[in-house]
């Protein structure tokens, strides 16, 4: 299936638009979570935890997903194709393991919203809960950066599927 | 708009404006950095498996806090 170039350009914009929108909502988690990790100020940690859970759930899963499901629409409705380039390959795993650890990690988010409504909790308690954030989103961060870093440098390589397909393709085009 | 290429690696146009070079990588072996790629993603999954293991963990996903239990 391959798209019109229209529709093409139109699921190019959508995955760029959620993919770098997704980078940028976890560079903005991990600034929080440095935040919730460092600062002094009880009333600054709580706040940073509360701005995490809303920017988790509302902003990066949906922007996860979107980036997934149009990366998906992008590559197997053009001739990139989903398994036929390492680097689109790549991608697609980076993609895929850095959703299902954020899926995961859905559940702390949940944990730091009501620990930090906890007026009970010293500040201490507070920051201790703000290392498992800050790895999330730092090794988060990376791995989306490496998926820019692919999707604009775009390595040479193709796979075996890829070679045989584009074998098949060039001698259907023989006369 | 002209319709795509068969195949990207054998025509410029990639269909997003970013320039790939015509034929390009056509040698059947795997690419040095699919090799660096899968060493780092080896090495990334050992020091996961080894830092729970070792019960050092990441940072853990459930917040190390003790509710209901009261303070003498």
């Amino acid at each position: 299936m391959t798209m019109t170039p229209r529709l093409r350009k139109f699921a190019l914009t959508a995955h760029v638009t959620s993919s770098v929108g997704w980078l940028g909502a976890v560079a903005t988690f991990l600034a929080l979570a440095v935040a919730g990790l460092t600062s002094q100020d009880a009333q600054i940690v709580r706040a940073a935890y509360l701005a995490m859970e809303l920017t988790g759930w509302y902003v990066i899963v949906p922007l996860c997903l979107a980036s997934l499901l149009t990366g998906l629409v992008q590559s197997l409705g053009t001739t990139w194709g989903l398994f036929r380039h390492y680097w689109v390959m790549t991608k697609f795993l980076i993609t895929i393991i850095s959703a299902l650890i954020l899926f995961g990690f859905t559940q702390t988010l949940g944990h730091l919203g009501d620990l930090a409504a906890d007026t009970t909790l010293s500040i201490d308690e507070l920051r201790n809960l703000g290392q498992s954030p800050v790895l999330h989103s730092g090794g988060g961060l990376l791995a989306l950066l490496v998926n820019t870093t692919l999707s604009v440098y775009k390595p040479q390589g193709m796979t075996r599927y890829g070679r045989r397909k584009q074998h098949e393709q060039r001698k259907g085009s023989q006369p | 708009m002209a319709n795509p290429p068969p195949y990207p690696d054998s025509n410029s146009d990639t269909g997003d404006d970013t320039r790939v070079r015509p034929d390009r990588g056509s040698t059947t072996s795997t690419p040095r950095w699919v090799k660096v790629f899968g060493i780092i993603a080896i090495v990334l999954v050992l020091l996961f498996v080894i830092l729970h293991l070792s019960g050092g963990g990441l940072g853990g996903h459930t917040p190390p806090i003790e509710r209901g239990v009261e303070q003498p």
